[in-house]
């Protein structure tokens, strides 16, 4: 006999990390392309933020759908996660949506406008600042565990519903309990690391001799210090206030999150020396991977849970023969998107100029 | 609002590639300059239709939390399904589609184009087996709160979704076509690129004759699967109250406008022909059609929503029949030139006018989905007031207010820019021969395109200041 339990967990912890990579893939390719927007809130004029624009075109519609796919796999896989998590974080992620939406509409607007290009452009990038914001609110208050019962939140409401759809528990908290100074904290944190990450990536994408490219150097340096803080910062806050964060971190494994540390450092270093001996895209690698390793450090350090202290990645998951169907269907997808995504981006690699703005298609 | 971007899209993904197909075949350089311009309106409804979609994939966990939970084991998995395998999909072409013009090779782009039309096709087949299934569900039991899978099969391809998809999918192409159709009618009328345009009106009509007529016998279908499936749904499109009429004998009286009264139990007023619902829904003189008074008040949906637009969508597909059949007899009598066209400026005027409807129809069919289910949300299974999120008033108000801002913003930006793109017209949209430069091995001192140094291959981009 098969042990579907064991088949089951397999199977849903698979999915969790699958769903850790297109958060992954969401946060380095599109955390670049948002940073870039951050940047181009402080640009020159409208034909600067034009050649930020150009410069993604190809590439930030697939960029930014890997945090639909991630969408997609929560729903596919842990359908109660998806159902609590927008109750919950309906605020901020609320707020990150408008952001992402309103740069998607300013990508098409903004290079047929003419009287309305300036607002468009500044959709763009106030939108590239409020969407990593509101991302990162929603990470810290994730992190913080949702409010559940049993039955339904609000009364009155409780009588007049069928008992049978009670037995999963549902949000119960307010609509600012996602609110704490952690949580903004993150949100900060966030716009520090995609500005970060823009800076790293137009330092790459843009002509040595380009007025953009002089001040994204300016500006990385000076992010990359920013960042610097806000890891330690983030570090320490979350180790103090998460028990079971300074659990797995002091507990028998402690060796190996010293030498995950110790990585991480040695990537940030890397990042730096390649960027101040102008090897760009090396030094956006190093910066990629610094991302990359701290996202499997919280990854990690959350396992078992998949919304830490509240649901499991087993309680979370759909019944054993959905997430066997959805395994069966889509796994074979991840290595097809990744490398179309990656076709694109080898397309659409070369430097560009202030010159060479978006202008239609 | 989702629904008035991603048909056209779905639709005119075929069309580009059709077009494709054509100036690759044959070489012919119109063919080229039809697809670049349809390629712009296609890319800002894409952009809208992102937006807007990214927007209801949302929605879904902040309106119907526990809904989403309760059917997270079939619905998220086709919503998982659909993501992966259409979304993203789509996402990677459309970039070498729309900007891989004379960075990729021919046959890349226009396998990119390819891709972008059968994964928008792939997409609205899973988006429509998912809104089926809350139609028809199928292959599911009621466990622990959760809709559990028992058959894949019969859950995916439910009864609704078999005459359903064929239907939107149609629907889709029709749009699209009518869309096509109707700009290059406006840029006849108005006498730019004339020759240019009708030389699209010649395919565009003929498949619109085959279009049309299949859309209305799918239509046929699918209303009566509804009529087997959601009696509820279908006498409530047809205002149809009373079962058997007060002598014993059956009423098969079809409504052409009917006031329902305030408690849903009775017409107040009603405009009637016999036999002609029997005769729509069970192809008999005298079938039974079953009536709302057959079924509880509670379950019972409002009509004056289902009624309505099911009959504005209806009246569509026929006059769009007419059109077609208008536009293919000029086509047989010799008049589908621009001179002759162009003294026949009412047949413009309604192809124009007819690339609207399809938007309204498709609308409509929707609202007589949507409301024609209710007071259900899965079908006989789960009721709306259990799958909504319980919400305080504040974050309702917060919600609605933003995303009506939203909408209204992209609505208004696409149809302003859509009329602008027109405007412009094809003037602009280089020659083929820039495109794809024969490689000199960088003696211009630029590589090849795509790599290191990209120099413009065509079009110089710049800042456009005079758009």
């Amino acid at each position: 006999m098969f042990d579907l339990a064991r088949i089951a967990t397999t199977l849903s912890t698979w999915w969790w990390l699958l769903l850790c990579l297109s958060f992954l893939f969401y946060i380095g390719l599109d955390g670049a392309d948002l940073g870039a927007g951050v940047f181009a809130l402080f640009a020159k004029d409208e034909q600067e933020r034009a050649a930020i624009m150009a410069s993604m075109a190809g590439v930030w519609d697939a960029n930014e759908t890997w945090l639909v796919v991630a969408g997609g796999v929560i729903f596919g896989a842990f359908p109660l996660v998806y159902g609590s998590t927008f109750n919950y974080l309906l605020i901020p992620l609320a707020f990150a949506l408008w952001g992402i939406i309103s740069r998607a509409i300013a990508f098409e607007f903004h290079g047929h406008a003419t009287r309305s290009k300036k607002s468009w452009g500044l959709a763009f990038a106030l939108g590239s600042l409020l969407a990593p914001f509101g991302a990162g609110v929603a990470l810290g208050a994730t992190l913080q565990g949702f409010p559940m019962q049993h039955g339904i939140a609000l009364e009155g409401v409780a009588a007049a519903h069928a008992s049978a759809f009670d037995a999963i528990p549902h949000f119960s908290g307010g609509p600012f309990s996602f609110l704490s100074p952690f949580s903004i904290w993150t949100g900060i944190g966030a716009v520090i690391a995609g500005g970060l990450a823009g800076g790293l990536y137009l330092c790459a994408r843009f002509d040595h001799e380009d007025p953009i490219y002089k001040r994204a150097v300016k500006w990385t340096n000076l992010f990359s210090l920013l960042a610097l803080g806000a890891i330690v910062i983030t570090l320490i806050w979350s180790y103090a206030i998460f028990p079971w964060v300074s659990a797995k971190w002091t507990g028998p494994y402690w060796w190996v999150w010293l030498i995950w540390i110790l990585f991480i450092l040695f990537f940030a270093y890397k990042s730096m020396m390649a960027h101040s001996s102008r090897q760009d895209f090396a030094a956006l690698l190093w910066g990629e991977g610094v991302v990359a390793l701290m996202w499997f450090a919280m990854w990690a350090t959350m396992f078992p849970y998949i919304v830490p202290e509240t649901w499991t990645i087993a309680q979370a998951a759909n019944p054993t023969d959905s997430i066997a169907v959805f395994t069966l269907f889509m796994t074979g997808f991840f290595p097809i998107m990744i490398g179309y995504n990656a076709y694109q981006i080898w397309v659409f690699r070369g430097r560009t100029t202030k010159m060479a703005a978006y202008s239609g298609h | 609002m989702h629904i008035l971007y991603t048909p056209l899209t779905i639709g005119m993904a075929w069309i580009l590639f059709a077009l494709e197909v054509a100036w690759l075949r044959t070489g012919n350089e119109r063919w080229y300059r039809l697809e670049r311009f349809f390629e712009k309106i296609f890319i800002i409804n894409f952009g809208a239709g992102v937006a807007t979609g990214v927007t209801m994939e949302m929605a879904f966990g902040i309106l119907y939390g526990p809904f989403s939970q309760a059917v997270g084991p079939f619905f998220g998995n086709i919503l998982g399904f659909e993501t992966i395998t259409a979304f993203m999909y789509e996402a990677g072409f459309i970039g070498l589609m729309i900007f891989g013009w004379g960075k990729i090779g021919k046959g890349m782009h226009l396998f990119s184009t390819f891709n972008v039309g059968l994964s928008s096709t792939l997409s609205a087949f899973w988006i429509l087996v998912a809104n089926s299934w809350m139609q028809t569900p199928d292959g599911i039991f009621l466990k622990h709160g959760l809709f559990e899978v028992k058959n894949w099969w019969s859950a995916i391809f439910n009864e609704n979704c078999i005459w359903g998809f064929p239907h939107m999918w149609v629907a889709t192409i029709e749009l699209a076509l009518f869309v096509t159709v109707g700009a290059s009618a406006w840029f006849i009328l108005k006498n730019r690129n004339a020759d240019l345009f009708t030389k699209i009106l010649r395919p565009a009509l003929l498949a619109l004759l085959i279009v049309t007529p299949a859309q209305i016998w799918l239509g046929d279908g699918l209303g009566r699967t509804v009529a087997q499936t959601q009696p509820t749904s279908l006498a409530a499109m047809e205002g149809h109250y009373r079962t058997y009429l007060p002598d014993g004998k059956v009423d098969t009286g079809w409504h052409i406008i009917a006031f329902p009264n305030a408690q849903n139990t009775g017409n107040v007023f009603a405009i009637t022909i016999p036999h002609v619902l029997s005769m729509l829904e069970t192809h008999t003189m005298n079938g039974v059609v079953p009536g709302m008074d057959q079924f509880p008040a509670k379950d019972r949906p409002d009509v004056w929503v289902p009624f309505y637009s099911f009959r504005i969508m209806v009246t569509i597909g026929f006059f769009l029949f007419f059109v077609a059949l208008w536009g293919n007899w000029l086509r047989l009598t010799g008049k589908l030139n621009a001179t002759d066209l162009r003294k026949r400026p009412w047949f413009l005027r309604t192809v124009v006018f007819s690339a609207f409807l399809p938007y309204l129809a498709v609308w409509c069919g929707w609202w007589t989905r949507e409301v024609g289910r209710q007071p259900w949300l899965v079908n006989g299974l789960m009721r709306t007031y259990q799958g909504v999120s319980h919400m305080t008033v504040g974050q309702e108000v917060f919600w609605w207010v933003g995303y009506i801002i939203f909408e209204l913003t992209v609505w208004s930006g696409s149809w302003y820019f859509f009329s602008r793109v027109i405007a412009k017209g094809t003037d602009g949209i280089p020659h083929s021969d820039t495109l794809f430069h024969q490689d000199t091995g960088g003696k211009d001192g630029g590589e090849k395109a795509g790599g290191g140094l990209v120099k413009p291959t065509f079009a110089k981009p710049t800042l456009d200041k005079n758009v």
